[in-house]
């Protein structure tokens, strides 16, 4: 059959590349699908999924006329058409039909690719056409297609297209994005109306407490909320009765909130920030066309807006805090329990309950702490025979204390019993194949080889935990938090673990800038000053760079070259951030200058990507990475070498030229 | 997910090798987008990646294993795997299949293979002829041992 | 100029028709990968003819076909469908639905090319509202 035989080769490149895409996603969702046995949702998802790429693989092999995957793919497609309508139930035979189907259709892609003999479907032709026939007994517990969770509100949403929304941006996919992210989508479709203009409407069900109409400010749709529907009126009144406990209880104050929520509103007052910057932007450029007077009211304006969205977001950091209590509260019996089958006597002290940290860092720290706690009893302790014998009482004292100080948080896990032996921890790193520093250690190396991967074993760890969770692991979850650890222990008498948290995710303001290719954050209060310099006027002296600066000269770092970058800039020009004060300056040169943005700070805590310079990454909104510099080590690694550099403004003009 | 000492593992390959990690180690593949270069760090990190709302380190398993470095092409993945808290991605060739294989079928590997680092290889298993290397995630993962056998 | 409306959600399926189509001179072409998107593009632009595909992940062919008939203005815009081989109940579908013309993948670009010919020489103009 005459077809584009040799006209649509030009589109393998494509079809590789597309078909790449889908395998990928295909086996990403082969492993959901494995993952997600019981789950109902979870696989009805991954099975859509699947049909999807399977579809689609089918049709752009039949138009590049690879026939076998066409054919392939269309069986798996029709076995999971099957699946999806209830014709039959995913079995391990299936799934590994899949599996097996998969992997011969990248065979076939591949092998079409290098131009070799295609493999035979027959096989796994003929292992799907079973199952399909197989009628297995109807799922009795079929998830009918919306599973009939609608606890929530349901809202009715219509956007109008027009051209100047598109050539904005603004269309229809990205409204059905942003209702995706506040709620699930049950309904879109079309609709005429009467003027026979066209609009979307789609509905939305969404949890309690969402304001629809804000999260999609930007976007012209129109919001509808309909009243909370089928509650049955039973349900509605036992629920006030159980949790109040009298039936004339007071209101509670308190109201439950869902974190995402909270993230949402974190990131609006982010881009309500980012907003205000371009506005203070535009009006500085507009203010020599206002009359004076005008504008007097216009600054006081922009000021309190300023002051007022300052107050918004810490009000809303503020929100995420819980108290660490949370945490606390399984304490006791854990304690109770593990010092029995240890046979150890334990009291167990709480301190700072009420002190507050983000909820995030709550979740994160459960398990670390946890694990400093169990370990206390398992190995701090000592048997109350050997307390007495060592003049202490038989009972021994573990303090859990939280305490807030400025911006940090600190948890303690302390206890009163052995102490850290440091020849024990030595000895023991030894035998694990540790690399231990010669002469005595401070309690800092005592904790580093504590936490070293490979300190205590498997079993070990285990056996004090119950989770596998080691000392390694809590050092590398505290750091990942942005936090530090310390240990403070003395022989006998006990042991303290210091645990330093930032109380909330850092979210900061930063300068942004470019080298080449590449973009750079530094944190606003970090730097002084941006100026704009000649190339021609930078001076060696020895091996550093400085540059004329007010009365005297500041070292320069370009950091194209600490980084090994090629620079891009304008022959001429360098734009300089300048950091720090009189002595300890230092300009540190980039290509561009492209703004100032609000960053969410995320660590590189992996040891993979710590280094000297970089304190952490932030990414931009466009989904790539910046890398966020580190003035202070900067400083550091500059002034090692500018050291000896520029005694003193006078000494700046009789430097050679 | 594992049932009668059967686990599932996801293959990836590099310079034609295939190698396994358990799918409870890997939390999720995708093709590689941007990779954000960080300077100065160790040679086989090609940098960070924003992968799912995460920051997340990528270590190109060639590099790590001491071979050269390629550029990017279609089939190359991003596979991201936790251990032990962390979360790394892993660039390599190919990433993509699937294998259930029973415990009996991986078999510790020798002392006497050429070439091979038992740190990071902790079975090996052959499935019809297909030589398959069980990888140990964390002395993968492990910055300061070097991986290449003396 | 005719404007001709591409809908479908693979890209390289859009490539192959719009090189299929490079020979016809007058045409410009859009670009939609959803169902939504394709009645949104209707709806903002003056478009003459439409190629569509079938399964699309938010709204099926079928019913933006469907849709777009019952509006009177689109009634008599020119649609060619594509199916894919071996799904034969979507071809007779699409057919009631008021498909003008339809095509099977795999086709050959002088076949859709063709087809496109014919339907823009006793083309009608759809006006746009928006």
């Amino acid at each position: 059959m005459p077809t584009g035989d040799t006209f649509f080769d030009g589109f393998l490149d494509d079809y590789f590349a597309e078909s790449e895409e889908h395998l990928t996603a295909a086996a990403d969702a082969l492993m959901r699908l494995d993952k997600s046995i019981g789950n109902a949702s979870a696989e009805r998802a991954a099975v859509d999924d699947l049909f999807r790429y399977f579809h689609t693989l089918k049709a752009i092999s039949a138009m590049v006329e690879l026939r076998p995957a066409e054919q392939l793919a269309h069986h798996l497609e029709h076995y999971l058409r099957a699946v999806r309508e209830g014709e039959c139930t995913l079995t391990t035979a299936g799934s590994d039909a899949l599996i097996e189907g998969t992997r011969r259709l990248e065979h076939i892609i591949n092998a079409h690719r290098a131009g070799s003999p295609l493999p035979s479907i027959e096989d796994v032709l003929a292992r799907v056409e079973n199952l399909v026939g197989t009628r297995g007994e109807r799922p009795t517990k079929t998830s009918a297609p919306e599973d009939a969770t609608e606890t929530g509100r349901r809202w009715t949403c219509r956007f109008v297209p027009t051209r100047e929304l598109l050539a904005g941006g603004i269309g229809v996919d990205l409204v059905r994005k942003r209702l995706g992210e506040i709620g699930t989508i049950v309904e879109a479709a079309p609709h005429v109306l009467p003027d026979a203009t066209i609009s979307f409407q789609f509905t939305l069900i969404t949890a309690d407490g969402v304001d629809v109409v804000e999260r999609l400010s930007g976007i012209p749709v129109a919001v509808e909320a309909e009243t909370p529907s089928g509650v049955e009126p039973e349900a509605a009144a036992v629920e006030p009765a159980a949790t109040a406990g009298a039936p004339n209880a007071a209101i509670s104050h308190v109201v439950r909130v869902d974190l995402a929520r909270l993230d949402h509103l974190m990131q609006i007052v982010g881009d309500m920030v980012i907003s205000r910057a371009r506005l203070a932007d535009s009006l500085s450029r507009v203010e020599r066309h206002v009359p004076a007077s005008e504008w007097r009211a216009v600054q006081e304006n922009a000021l309190a807006s300023d002051r007022q969205l300052r107050m918004l977001r810490e009000g809303i950091m503020r929100v995420r805090m819980v108290p660490v209590g949370e945490i606390f509260r399984r304490m006791p019996l854990v304690v109770r329990d593990l010092a029995r089958e240890n046979g150890k006597r334990v009291k167990l002290e709480l301190r700072g309950q009420a002190t507050e940290i983000d909820k995030y860092l709550i979740e994160r720290m459960m398990d670390p702490v946890l694990h400093l706690v169990r370990n206390a009893v398992s190995h701090g302790i000592e048997p109350p025979d050997v307390r007495i014998a060592h003049g202490k009482t038989p009972e021994g004292t573990i303090t859990l204390s939280a305490a807030a100080v400025g911006d940090m948080v600190t948890l303690e896990v302390a206890d009163d019993g052995y102490g850290v032996n440091e020849e024990a921890v030595v000895n023991k790193a030894r035998q694990a194949g540790l690399i231990v520093p010669p002469g005595p250690l401070d309690a800092a190396a005592v904790l580093g080889l504590l936490c070293s991967p490979g300190f205590s074993t498997k079993e070990e760890t285990d056996r004090a935990s119950g989770r596998g969770v080691g000392m390694a692991v809590v050092k590398a979850m505290v750091e990942g938090l942005s936090g530090t650890m310390a240990l403070d222990t003395e022989p006998g008498h006990g042991t303290r673990f210091i645990i330093r948290l930032p109380v909330t995710l850092a979210i900061t303001d930063a300068l942004i800038g470019r080298v080449g290719e590449e973009a750079f954050a530094i944190p606003q209060g970090s730097v002084r000053e941006v100026i704009e310099i000649a190339e021609a006027d930078v001076r060696q002296l020895e091996e550093n760079e400085i540059v004329p600066y007010r009365d005297g000269a500041l070292p320069l770092v370009r950091l194209s070259r600490l980084f090994g970058i090629a620079s891009t800039a304008r022959t001429g020009r360098l734009h300089v951030f300048v950091l720090g004060h009189g002595s300890a300056s230092m300009g540190i040169a980039v290509d561009r200058i492209v703004g100032q943005r609000e960053i969410v700070v995320r660590t590189l805590a992996d040891a993979l990507v710590r280094v000297d310079g970089v304190s952490g990454a932030t990414d931009l909104g466009d989904g790539r990475v910046v890398l966020i510099l580190d003035p202070a080590v900067l400083a550091r690694l500059t002034n090692q070498r500018a050291r000896r550099v520029i005694p003193d403004a006078a000494a700046w003009g009789r430097l050679p030229a | 997910m594992s049932d009668s000492g059967t686990d599932t593992f996801i293959l990836l390959s590099v310079m034609g090798t295939t190698y396994a990690l358990r799918s409870d180690q890997v939390q999720h593949m995708e093709m590689v987008e941007q990779v954000t270069r960080v300077p100065n760090a160790a040679p086989f990190v090609d940098g960070v990646v924003f992968s799912r709302g995460q920051v997340v380190p990528a270590v190109n398993l060639r590099a790590r294993f001491g071979f050269e470095r390629v550029p990017y092409d279609v089939r190359t993945r991003l596979v991201v795997v936790n251990s032990k808290g962390r979360q790394v991605g892993l660039i390599v060739d190919d990433g993509r299949e699937f294998l259930r294989l029973p415990a009996t079928a991986i078999a510790p590997p020798q002392e006497s293979l050429a070439g091979l680092s038992s740190q990071y290889v902790e079975g090996i298993a052959s499935l019809n002829g297909r030589l398959i290397l069980v990888l140990n995630l964390e002395n993968l993962l492990e910055f300061s041992a070097p991986l290449v056998a003396a | 100029m005719h404007k001709i409306l591409i809908v479908d959600d693979s890209p390289t399926i859009r490539k192959m028709v719009r090189a299929s189509l490079q020979t016809i001179e007058s045409a410009e072409f859009i670009e939609a990968s959803t169902g939504l998107e394709a009645i949104e593009q209707l709806a903002v632009a003056r478009v003459q003819l439409i190629v569509l595909d079938l399964n699309m992940p938010d709204m099926h062919g079928i019913d933006v076909l469907r849709f777009v008939r019952r509006n009177a203005h689109y009634r008599s815009l020119p649609i060619i469908v594509l199916t894919t081989r071996g799904d034969e109940t979507s071809r007779q579908t699409a057919k009631n639905a008021g498909a003008t013309t339809y095509l099977t993948k795999p086709f050959a670009p002088q076949t859709l090319a063709q087809a496109v010919r014919d339907l823009l020489d006793s083309a009608v103009e759809a006006t746009p509202r928006a």
